[in-house]
């Protein structure tokens, strides 16, 4: 497999993996170069696993993993050669220095940007020569960040990067990641159970739950097609039956339905019955997430 | 790539256990100088000179594998352009030689002091390979259990066994009749010591190829 004829950052394939209590199953996700994306899933849903999946820390038990065009598995040093990944559950040597550490990284990385990593140095107001095991948690988190994007890589892989900081730094490293996808032979996939974090910078958004992906598009598609829509039900009127709708609740004269596929035909559907549409919502990501959520947990079976 | 990243690897460990490499081989050589200073500088001299060997090969064993998986730096050195397996070789490699390096300064130091004028104990040559071959060979034995152990609880047990297998050895290499012949004037290879230098040998081979197979076969690394 040659880099330099993949238009995807990482593909996934049928991935699957076991452990005792947990299973990620079928995993199907791939990202196209210059593009961010955000995964998205609440606590214990698969996307920890599905980055040590996409890093080579652990081995599928079937499917596909490729990297840049490497196969993870059997190429694992070329795989990771154009990759940076910062995680939450990682550390840094605690008995060297920042500037120790910019050095072995140096060392190991052609691409090194020793200007901008100056700049990050000052950006994120760190010190090179303290001792990385007396850093804060914020500063050790800007640490790892600062080596991961001093090293230029085409694709930076982030699990839950903004845990630990505080807003400013928080706002700061999403900033420093848009600045990085203007170039557009580099992406970027992290995971965040902060939407608004993932609204915020992300071109795709994938949603995954209890080991399985729920959906995954492109970001504007999710907002354009998510809607909720109150409307007035007088008595004696019944709704019709309607495609694409993930939840309507029923009140008196009120009922409130959420649609994954909003068309303005909608309306007249509604209104033909003699129902009225009183307010159309957009939803937020957090709103959408949740929705697809429960959607896929209904559709499971008990 | 700048540089080959499995010697970076490498060179990152040698780094980062040169204090204990420095603690060890300082505490080593003082206790050397002890032990010239006559009956009783002997005997706290060489208690040292025990303690500084056993507790380095414990410690370095220890700390090189367990101390990353610990505190997470492991994530860190595997997310470089490496493999799970060059990994696991580098570490190998850099554990051998973070104990190495001062297991052989103080193993010379401790040949020369008995080779020097007026030469009176020149036994205690084979003595000291002899001790100093099960020292290595513990330390062998006890990377290749933290390599596949990852509990805290499991790598105590690996410390309690290495002290005990120790005691049991000086015990044994202390009798009477086994002492003796190695602490003359001149150097004897008694079938003892022989039988010791081939069992450490051994071991240190198995060990190796233990590591080797495990972890040829390990798919996760986390």
């Amino acid at each position: 497999m040659n880099t330099a004829a993949s238009t995807d950052a990482f593909a996934m394939q049928g991935v699957r993996k076991s452990f005792r209590h947990f299973q990620l199953e079928g995993l199907n996700l791939q990202l196209p170069l210059g593009q961010i994306m955000g995964l998205v899933g609440p606590n214990g849903a698969g996307k920890s696993t599905t980055i040590r999946l996409l890093m080579g820390l652990i081995a599928p038990e079937a499917g596909s993993i490729e990297v840049l065009g490497h196969p993870m598995q059997e190429d694992a040093a070329a795989a990771k050669r154009d990759v940076a990944f910062v995680s939450d559950d990682m550390s840094l040597f605690s008995t060297a220095t920042l500037a120790w550490h910019m050095r072995f990284v140096a060392s190991i990385y052609p691409d090194w940007d020793e200007v901008y990593a100056r700049q990050l140095l000052k950006r994120f107001n760190l010190r090179t020569d303290q001792w990385v095991g007396k850093l804060s948690r914020g500063e050790h988190v800007k640490s790892m960040l600062l080596l991961a994007l001093a090293r230029r890589p085409r694709l930076l892989v982030l699990d839950e990067p903004t845990s630990g900081l505080d807003p400013v730094a928080r706002h700061e490293l999403l900033t420093e990641l848009m600045q990085i996808v203007r170039d557009d032979a580099r992406s970027i996939l992290f995971s965040s159970h902060n939407t608004v974090d993932v609204e915020r910078i992300s071109d795709q958004i994938a949603f995954i739950d209890r080991g399985r992906l729920v959906d995954a598009r492109d970001k504007e598609s999710f907002l354009d097609r998510w809607r909720r829509l109150s409307i007035d039900v007088p008595s004696g009127v019944t709704l019709p039956q309607l495609s694409d709708v993930v939840d309507l609740s029923l009140g008196e004269r009120l009922a409130t339905l959420t649609t994954d596929n909003y068309l303005p035909q909608l309306h007249a559907q509604l209104e033909r019955t003699g129902a009225q549409v009183r307010e159309v919502q957009r939803m937020s990501l957090e709103e959408i997430f949740v929705a697809c959520v429960m959607r896929s947990r209904a559709g499971e079976p008990s | 790539m700048r540089s080959s990243v499995f010697w970076s690897l490498v060179r990152k460990d040698v780094y980062l256990m040169r204090g204990f490499m420095g603690a060890m081989m300082i505490v080593g050589l003082v206790s050397l100088v002890l032990m010239a200073l006559g009956r009783v500088g002997f005997a706290v001299g060489g208690i040292l000179f025990l303690t500084a060997n056993v507790a380095g090969a414990i410690f370095i064993a220890l700390t090189i594998l367990f101390g990353e998986r610990k505190d997470r730096s492991r994530v860190f050195a595997l997310s470089l352009p490496v493999s799970g397996h060059q990994y696991d070789m580098a570490k190998l490699l850099a554990g051998y030689l973070s104990f190495g390096i001062p297991w052989l300064v103080l193993t010379a130091a401790a040949l020369g002091m008995f080779l020097l004028p007026p030469r009176e104990h020149l036994g205690m040559l084979v003595y000291t390979l002899v001790l100093q071959g099960f020292v290595l060979a513990l330390f062998s034995v006890s990377l290749s259990a933290m390599f596949v152990i990852t509990s805290e609880a499991m790598s105590g047990m690996v410390i309690l066994a290495t002290n005990i297998c120790f005691s049991l050895f000086m015990v044994t290499l202390n009798q009477p009749g086994t002492a003796d012949p190695l602490r003359g004037t001149q150097v004897v290879w008694t079938t003892f010591a022989q039988r010791m230098v081939a069992g450490e040998v051994l071991a240190i081979a198995l060990a190796l190829a233990f590591n080797v197979f495990v972890t040829s076969r390990k798919r996760d690394y986390l």
